[in-house]
């Protein structure tokens, strides 16, 4: 049977439409509901402060939901803008930018909705510090965002650079489309979590120690920015694949290379992601409350971290062998 | 007397002529057995190359998987470790060097399956290249 360009344009079209809206729905759905049951548990204890409450649930909400409007405009994207790409070569790219933003979008979502819960359980607790708590929570959340921006980054290059793809033919496209959409989408998903936990547990500490807002603020965002390695490690080698690889990569062992490689970085990016954020939660928390031992605890915290971000080092080095390495 | 010479003629063309055309017979089926020779090593060589090939595809995927999911377990529960760490500290600042080191210790510990993935990703890769 002989399935025609067109047809394989329209079944990548759709394909990727529905993995990007599919999975980038997922994550923000659930951060607004997180959000939106804290706020309710917040009244339940203040009544008095449910304007402020209301508020604070939205902002923290509309910042966390954007993950799923960047997958909706993806989404759209795919399935009707004209594109410099054909045939297989624009099936397999929508399918990569389907995979890129969905898999991105969902891990930055879901990570949102921790400080958005735990301003409203601070605002119940201190219902005069709202201006902080909102302030904190915004911040964290916006460094959250970063590996859905890194996402959507890589699913633009995958439509609308045509360099990237046409250089390869054959499977091998099909293998670095794919490969990069896992690389970045599942590369996004881990450190997208592990952000929103850090924020989580610093607007959690400053919503019980609102005075230790500095050093609080200062370990969030450093054990953010050390959470985010693994998803540059997903970008970096998205770009490599798509860059990079020049003449490397031919036929069924092209695909299963760049394939094998983008699968590596990607999920091996996911724990790392997970178990990091969750340390900087509880570092940012514990500043919070100890603000004099904050040096201890981020040295601790930093050390922490980076034997935890040990195999997604593993991963990139084994990615990097298997595109780089003989045969 | 003419007549039986032109039979006797006639006879050995015929026989020159048939065995002509057993020659002829034999070349041509030793043509086809050629042919069919050369054939069947080529569809042998491309069925063996893309055998190799197939082996070789499996093995890169399979290592991309194996480090790939492998590097899920670590992540996740040295993270835990270090927040656990982090909470002891806060408790107690004055133990932090004793905490820090039965963290690293942990970690290490955990690491163990990390490894064991990258080795079997690598000796996987090694084999089939």
């Amino acid at each position: 049977m002989e399935i025609s360009a067109e047809t394989w344009e329209l079944i990548g079209r759709y394909v990727g439409a529905g993995l990007a809206l599919g999975f980038g729905g997922i994550g923000a759905a659930i951060g607004m509901g997180m959000a939106a049951g804290k706020a309710n548990e917040g009244i339940m204890r203040q009544p008095a402060c449910q304007g402020a409450m209301l508020r604070t649930m939205l902002i923290g909400q509309a910042v966390g939901g954007s993950p799923s409007i960047f997958a909706l405009v993806i989404g759209i994207v795919i399935l009707f803008v004209k594109m410099p790409l054909s045939g297989l070569t624009l099936a397999a790219g929508a399918v990569g930018a389907g995979l890129s933003i969905g898999l991105g979008c969902l891990g930055s979502g879901l990570g949102c909705g921790w400080p958005a819960g735990a301003a409203c359980d601070g605002l119940a607790r201190n219902p005069g510090q709202s201006g902080k708590l909102t302030q904190i929570m915004i911040i964290g959340q916006a460094v959250g965002q970063t590996p859905s921006i890194f996402a959507t980054v890589i699913a633009l290059v995958l439509l609308y650079v045509p360099a990237a793809l046409n250089v390869h033919t054959g499977w091998v496209v099909a293998g670095v489309a794919v490969g990069a959409g896992f690389a970045m989408g599942a590369g996004a998903l881990g450190p997208g979590m592990g952000s929103g936990l850090a924020a989580g547990g610093a607007v959690r500490g400053i919503g019980c120690w609102p005075k230790s807002y500095g050093v609080t603020l200062r370990t969030m965002l450093i054990g953010q920015a050390v959470g985010q390695t693994p998803a540059i490690f997903g970008m970096l080698l998205a770009f490599i694949m798509l860059f990079a690889l020049g003449g490397r990569a031919v036929g069924l062992v092209g695909f299963a290379k760049t394939l094998g490689a983008g699968l590596a970085v990607g999920f091996g990016s996911v724990g790392p992601g997970i178990g990091c954020g969750h340390a900087a939660d509880s570092g940012a928390e514990w500043t919070a409350r100890q603000p004099l031992h904050g040096a201890a605890l981020l040295r601790t915290l930093l050390i922490g971290q980076a034997v935890a971000q040990s195999t997604a080092i593993y991963s990139l080095v084994i990615a990097l062998v298997l595109l780089y390495g003989a045969g | 007397m003419f007549l039986a010479f032109l039979k006797e003629r006639g006879r050995l063309i015929m026989d020159l002529s048939s065995l002509l055309t057993c020659l002829d017979a034999v070349m041509a089926q030793a043509d086809v057995a050629a042919e069919t020779a050369s054939a069947a090593a080529e569809t042998l060589s491309d069925a063996a190359v893309t055998a190799k090939a197939l082996i070789k595809a499996g093995g890169l995927i399979g290592a991309g998987i194996c480090m790939g999911f492998g590097a899920i377990g670590p992540g996740i529960g040295e993270g835990f470790a270090a927040g656990k760490a982090c909470e002891a500290i806060g408790r107690a600042p004055e133990n932090a060097a004793l905490l820090t080191r039965t963290m690293l210790i942990g970690q290490a510990v955990s690491e163990s399956t990390g490894i064991y993935s990258l080795v079997v990703a690598l000796i996987i890769f090694l084999t089939v290249r």
